[in-house]
This record gives structure tokens, C-alpha cells and sequence, in this order.
């Protein structure tokens, strides 16, 4: 029953995954993915990893809303009035998915997975806490401060207003003597490049 | 056989909690009248949302109020993340107002459902805090053992700040008052501004159902849920839903909405922070 | 049985009116549409019953079709044009139109056509450049343009937002240029109609911007001459909003107005005040002027 239950949920995941690319809209392909996502945890649900099934149903439909959200910024195209082609490098995209795909299937069919199944009593919730906060807990704790800092660094690079001034006009520092350049390396004219509105 | 009785309750709560809800908002004459309505089409909608984005707002609703205890230690869907599926249900609800109001191919549809986005994410994360707070005292993430950790004292008076804050999710996953920037009166109802017909009354239906769900889920957190002296748990329940959905009630048309940007400010350096706090506090004093 | 008792309670539903308000007709619409029995509906979709008030200049007549047109079916036009007839008289036909709503079945008055041509080349319905499409209906695709605060690359959507949009003056045509809901570009096509001075009254002004604050109950109370008793209302207003010489921002002209005053407000550059803002800090402000004095301020660049 459980195995029939995973092997849909594996079928839907995949089918989910294909629409990804055929739908004609870049929200209707964000949303398509969320629903692969979804599968995914119900066999993580099914396979006695309710945590894990459950946050990942709940960080993936946080994660393609603001995926959502940034087609819409950058494309103001709503239920895909203007039609697109969704997909660009017809030859490479399929030579590249037909590898990655023969990979990953050698990968799982040539492995010796394991089977020891898990007892019924076993709090895994717990025992997943223990296993985050105890022999896991640098790799997990590296990952999220990295993860952290790299979004403030982000945001701050990317913002208009520097520290002396707008970014735009290099944001230097008053010069050490009145009139004069300011202290330590002058950057080169030419800064800043012309952005298009390119889209394919 | 208990579990076609509590599927069989939960969905009594979920069909007689929306009438309540309703009448409460004192709109049950209006509703009926909207049924009688054509249902438009826009241009070029995409259909399949348009049509079920209700549809997936009640279902949320319904799949919250099932993890939600009837009796102390009876509940639809025992699971032992009841928390992490109720967040789940709250992020995929900002998922079902976003399409209701992306798929009628509108200006002030979209504006309404992208403003409600940028409002209801940063409220997730004040939510999973209290959530995690409340989770504390009980070692668990089951919410069967939030309500026996509440046999001595309730959450809402060793945890004060939870209740408060709470209500801020409530408010923005039933678009109500303050918090409704998805349906607001300046961008023509938002989401709902190309909605007539069985199709809005069906929107706001589904709207009743969430807030019946959120505040079950609040009664049952912060308030004990089914436990209390005389009367049997699942009346507690009803009790405790009913109060607490007129104070959400009363407060969505009382207090006035500000702008956008005022309120991402405010979630992001007050609430936030203070659900910190909060969160520290809980576990300082569960250590 | 379930019909009749759902007809028996849609029969006691307030009406649902939407207000296409003309020339020297706004006080009176408001003051009607704050009775009990009716109600003012936020978009022509929730509305039954389409009431014209006022004689609509000429150039307006394909917007009123074209709002008509959206009401959803069973539906009925009103005009008021009479200023004898009073606002006793009008609610009185209101009630009993949206009573008898099933026996009228208006058309609707504009062809079900687009009102410009597809034009698209390729398999997708492609025509631009690259991937992209060309122009469905006459509407091209919103490109970049930079964002006014920080110079990002968002996409620009250009919209009228037309004279009877109910969160504008009555009658005020704008074409703006949005960045999400951002307003980056206004220019006022057509001007608000002209009102008496009776629009300007206080208590009219302060249940628009309650309106827009989410507090409905209030607003009618406020109409009606009591006291709006909403919580947090003078604070939803961000301090420094439209920002006018003489008149304080936004917050101290609605204070103004819950306490009975009214501001006099010189005139301002009202296509210069709205970029930048967002759109509902846009229409805050737009409703915390007097409407007189958005009248004056939208014909200003008319006299050149």
C-alpha cells in the first residue's frame, strides 16, 4: 500500500517536473515545481520522515512564492496574456538532461541502498533533533549562518544607498584634505554597465 | 470508527463555524444574495486556478482543523508535527490568495495578490516563533502534547506575548482588517475586484472556514484547547473557537489598515524581534 | 425549499449600488450610500445595480458603458438627475429595483469583441524579440525601465484608471506608469467633474480616507454625524505622506477632519506628488485633500 502510495507520488513529482518546462507561463512553471516539491514530501511523510516531508512542504511553497514573486517584477506578464516560448538552448538543454538523468538513475540503481526499517515506537522526531543539534550540528549551523550572510551581503551590495553616498557615483569618502582625492586607491572611469531589458 | 466520528467533527466545525463566522460579520443576507449572480469571465484568465483557488483555501482550512484535538488525545490526524503542518497550511494559503488574485488576468487582482505576498511572508515567520515557543513546555511538536502541557497553566499566561502575536497571523491568513491587503477597499477589493457571482461568495466562505481553523488552532495552543472542567472536550473547543473568533472578528473592523511598506517596517523591526524575544524567554525558562 | 429560503434571505440583503457620480451630484451620492439598506460597492463586479447620477458629459459615455457592461447580470441602471427627487426617494427606487432584479435583463451595451486586433507571428504567438510575444489585443509586453528609488530593473505597466473608479475623485482620468504598485509617472487626462462646496464638509472627507483604511462601519457612521470609533486611526496614516506647503501631511489633515475641521489647502503639483508613492499611499493622499482642492490642483496644467 505504502509502496503503491510512493510509486504516485514518484509519478506525480515527475510529471509535475516535466509541466515545469511545456506551461507557458513563468508563475504556472513556479507553481508546477512547488506541486513537484509537494510529492516529494509525501513520500518523505510516507517514509516515516514526517518532519522532513512536512518542512519541506512548507519551505518549498514559501520558496516558488517568492519565485513567483520575482517572474512577476521582472516580467509584469499576469496568467500569460503575452505568450512565450518557456524554453531557450533546445540542443544542449536535452544533451544536458539526458546525462544528468542517466547519472542519477545509474547512481540509485547501482548502489546498495539500505533496508533496515524503521521500528513503529521510534520517536523520529526526536531522534532527528538529537542527530541535528549533536554529531550534525557544525555542518548545520556552518550552513545556516553562510546562508545568513550571504543574503545580507546581498542586499547590500545591491542597494543604491552606499556608505558615503549613492552607489551610482561610487560612494567615496570625503577627501583628506579639503578639495582633495580622498585616501587609498582611486577606481578607474567606466564603472557601471548598460543594463537591457534582455529576456532571451 | 473514531475516525470517521472526528473527520465527521471536523467538518461539522469547519461547515457551522463558517455560518458563524458569517453572521458574525453580519453578512449572511448578503452572501446568499451573491449567489444569485452571474459569475464573469475575465480575458484569458487561467481557468483552472481561478476556479479552485477557493477550493484549495478551504481545503487548507480543513487540513489545519485536522490536526487539531477534540479530546484530549483525539485528534483527526495524530501526528507527531502537528506545528510544522499548520505552518505548512499557513505558507500554502499565501500560495491560494497569490493565484486567486494572479489568475483573473487583471491589474488590480495582481496588485492585491502580490501585496498580500510580500505582507503574509514576513508574518510566517512571527507565527513559526510563537509556534516553536508554545512547543517548548510540551518537548514536542504534536499538538495533542501542547494540550496536556497546558493541564496547570495555559499557554497565553506563561507565555503572554503568544496570544498577541497570533492574532497578527490570524488577521493576515483570513484577510481581515489590518491585515487585509489583499481585498482592500483602495485597489477596488483586490483579488476579489473581477470575482461575482457563487465565485465570491464561495471566496468569502472559504475566508470563514480559515478563521474557524486559526482559531482552533489558537484555542488549542495558547488556551488549552479541549481541556476544562465540566463539560466535555470537544464543547471546550467550540467554547473557546467561538470567543476567540469574535475578538478576530471585532478587531478586523476596528482597526484601522496602514500602508504596505509602513507594515513590512513594523512586522519586520517590532514583531519580529519581539517574537525573538519571546522565543528565548520560552526556552530560557524550559531549560 | 432551500431556494425560497435563500431567496428570503438575498431579499433582505442591503443593495448593492455602484455609484457612477457626475458633476455637482458627490455629497448627495455619499450621504445616500451611507443609509442603511444600501451599500456602496468597492468594484462594479460586486455591485446590482448601476446608479448614474448627474448628467455625464459626453466624452464620458463609452467609460459608462464600458462599467455598466461589468456589472454582472441580473442588473438595473438608476439616474438621478432630478434634484428635486430626494435621497428618500432615490433609496426608495433602490430598494425597490434590487427587489425586483429578476424581472429586467439589461444588455450589455458594448460589442463582446477586443477592442484591437492579435497581432503575434510564430508557433507560440510569439512576435517580439527572442522569446517573447508581440502585441496581443494592442497591450506589448511591460519591459524594464529602473526603479525610481533604487535603480533596480522592474518592469513598467502603463494603465488609465478611469472617471469612475471608485478610490478616485469622481470624473479624474489618470494615466499612470506603475512599478509593481508603485507609481512612477501620472498625468491627468481628464479632470475631476466639478463639485459644490458641500463635498468639501469634514465629515465627508474623513469617511473617504477611513474608506480607504479598511474601516467601512466607521466611515458610514461618520457620515452619518456620529463618531467613527475606529482604533489606531490617526497612526495608519504614515507621518510626512503628501506632503503639501501650509497643510501638513496626510495624518494632520485627516486629524483636521475627525475633528470637524476643514483645511484650506493652496494649490499643489498633484502629478508631482504622486510618483514615488505607492498606490494606496497614493490614494490616502489623493483623499486627504479636499476635493475642491484637487480640482483646482488637476486643472492647473489644463490653462497652458
Amino acid at each position: 500500500m505504502i509502496d503503491l502510495l510512493v510509486a504516485l507520488l514518484a509519478a506525480f513529482a515527475v510529471w509535475t517536473g516535466w509541466r515545469v518546462f511545456r506551461v507557458d507561463s513563468m508563475v504556472r512553471a513556479s507553481f508546477s515545481l512547488m506541486l513537484s516539491f509537494i510529492a516529494v514530501g509525501g513520500i518523505g511523510v510516507l517514509l516515516s520522515a514526517p518532519y522532513i516531508g512536512v518542512a519541506t512542504v512548507f519551505m518549498m511553497a514559501v520558496e516558488m512564492m517568492v519565485m513567483a514573486i520575482f517572474m512577476v517584477m521582472f516580467m509584469m506578464n499576469p496568467a500569460g496574456l503575452n505568450p512565450m516560448s518557456m524554453v531557450h538552448q533546445h540542443r544542449f538543454s536535452i544533451g544536458a538532461g539526458i546525462v544528468a538523468a542517466v547519472a542519477l538513475g545509474a547512481a540509485v540503481l547501482l548502489s546498495p541502498l539500505p533496508s533496515d526499517p524503521v521500528l513503529s515506537e521510534t520517536d523520529v522526531v526526536a531522534d532527528l533533533g538529537h542527530e541535528l543539534l549533536g554529531p550534525s550540528m557544525l555542518i548545520f549551523e556552518t550552513a545556516g549562518v553562510t546562508l545568513l550572510a550571504t543574503m545580507v551581503g546581498a542586499v547590500i551590495l545591491s542597494s543604491r544607498q552606499g556608505r558615503y553616498g549613492d552607489s551610482d557615483e561610487g560612494s567615496r569618502p570625503p577627501g583628506l584634505t579639503p578639495d582633495g582625492d580622498p585616501a587609498g586607491r582611486q577606481p578607474e572611469e567606466g564603472g557601471g554597465h548598460d543594463h537591457h531589458g534582455g529576456h532571451g | 470508527m473514531t475516525a470517521v466520528l472526528l473527520a465527521l467533527a471536523v467538518l461539522a466545525t469547519l461547515m457551522l463555524g463558517a455560518v458563524l463566522a458569517v453572521a458574525m460579520d453580519r453578512r449572511i443576507a448578503q452572501l446568499a444574495a451573491g449567489l444569485a449572480r452571474q459569475r464573469i469571465e475575465t480575458e484569458a484568465p487561467d481557468r483552472l486556478n481561478r476556479n479552485l483557488a477557493p477550493v484549495w483555501y478551504f481545503a487548507l482550512a480543513a487540513a489545519g482543523l485536522s490536526v487539531v484535538p477534540f479530546a484530549p488525545g483525539l485528534a483527526l490526524l495524530d501526528s507527531p508535527v502537528g506545528i510544522v503542518i499548520w505552518g505548512a497550511c499557513e505558507a500554502l494559503t499565501i500560495v491560494a490568495v497569490f493565484l486567486h488574485g494572479w489568475s483573473p488576468n487583471a491589474p488590480f487582482p495582481l496588485i492585491g495578490a502580490y501585496r498580500y505576498v510580500a505582507i503574509g511572508l514576513p508574518v510566517m515567520l512571527p507565527s513559526m516563533f510563537v509556534l516553536i515557543a508554545a512547543a517548548l513546555p510540551a518537548q514536542s511538536l504534536s499538538l495533542l502534547a501542547i494540550v496536556e502541557s497546558q493541564r496547570e497553566m495555559w499557554n497565553v499566561t506563561r507565555q503572554p506575548l503568544g496570544l498577541p502575536l497570533f492574532t497578527i497571523v490570524v488577521l493576515t491568513l483570513t484577510l481581515r482588517g489590518p491585515m487585509d491587503f489583499a481585498d482592500a477597499a483602495d485597489i477596488a477589493t483586490g483579488t476579489s475586484a473581477e470575482e461575482s457571482g457563487a465565485a465570491r461568495v464561495v471566496w468569502e466562505v472559504a475566508r470563514a472556514a480559515m478563521l474557524v481553523s486559526a482559531s482552533a488552532i489558537a484555542a488549542t495552543v495558547f488556551l488549552g484547547g479541549p481541556l476544562g472542567p465540566v463539560l466535555p472536550g470537544p464543547a471546550w473547543l467550540w467554547i473557546k473557537t467561538a470567543a476567540l473568533m469574535a475578538i478576530f472578528t471585532w478587531l478586523g473592523h476596528r482597526v484601522a489598515r496602514t500602508t504596505p511598506s509602513r507594515m513590512l517596517t513594523i512586522l519586520w523591526v517590532i514583531l519580529l524581534p519581539l517574537s525573538f524575544v519571546h522565543l528565548a524567554i520560552a526556552g530560557v525558562i524550559a531549560l | 425549499m432551500a431556494v425560497s429560503l435563500l431567496s428570503c434571505l438575498a431579499s433582505r440583503a442591503p443593495a448593492p449600488v455602484f455609484a457612477a457620480i457626475g458633476p455637482g451630484w458627490q455629497a448627495a451620492v455619499e450621504r445616500l450610500l451611507a443609509r442603511t439598506g444600501l451599500r456602496g460597492a468597492l468594484t462594479p463586479r460586486d455591485a446590482g445595480i448601476l446608479l448614474v447620477a448627474g448628467e455625464m458629459p459626453d466624452n464620458t459615455a463609452e467609460a459608462l458603458n464600458r462599467v455598466h457592461d461589468q456589472l454582472p447580470r441580473p442588473r438595473a441602471i438608476l439616474r438621478w438627475t432630478r434634484s428635486h427627487e430626494t435621497v428618500d426617494d432615490i433609496a426608495a427606487r433602490i430598494g425597490a429595483s434590487w427587489r425586483n432584479l429578476g424581472a429586467i435583463d439589461e444588455q450589455d451595451l458594448l460589442p463582446d469583441q477586443p477592442p484591437n486586433e492579435w497581432k503575434c507571428v510564430g508557433p507560440h504567438g510569439q512576435g517580439g524579440k527572442g522569446m517573447m510575444g508581440g502585441t496581443p489585443y494592442g497591450r506589448p509586453m511591460a519591459m524594464t525601465g529602473e526603479d525610481i528609488r533604487d535603480g533596480l530593473q522592474l518592469d513598467r505597466y502603463t494603465a488609465r484608471i478611469g472617471p469612475f473608479a471608485p478610490m478616485l475623485p469622481p470624473g479624474l482620468v489618470l494615466e499612470v506608469t506603475l512599478q509593481g504598485d508603485v507609481i512612477v509617472a501620472a498625468t491627468v487626462q481628464h479632470q475631476p467633474f466639478a463639485q459644490p462646496a458641500d463635498v468639501d464638509a469634514p465629515e465627508l472627507c474623513a469617511a473617504r480616507m477611513l474608506r480607504l483604511l479598511g474601516l467601512g462601519g466607521p466611515a458610514r457612521r461618520a457620515v452619518r454625524g456620529g463618531r467613527p470609533g475606529g482604533l489606531w486611526v490617526r497612526g495608519a496614516v504614515p507621518r510626512g505622506l503628501g506632503m503639501i506647503e501650509g497643510a501638513g501631511d496626510a495624518r494632520d489633515r485627516l486629524a483636521a477632519f475627525l475633528r470637524g475641521d476643514s483645511p484650506v489647502v493652496a494649490a499643489f503639483d498633484l502629478p508631482g506628488l504622486l510618483p514615488g508613492l505607492e498606490w494606496s499611499e497614493a490614494m490616502l493622499v489623493l483623499a486627504s485633500v479636499p476635493p475642491s482642492a484637487v480640482l483646482r490642483a488637476a486643472s492647473l496644467p489644463e490653462d497652458a
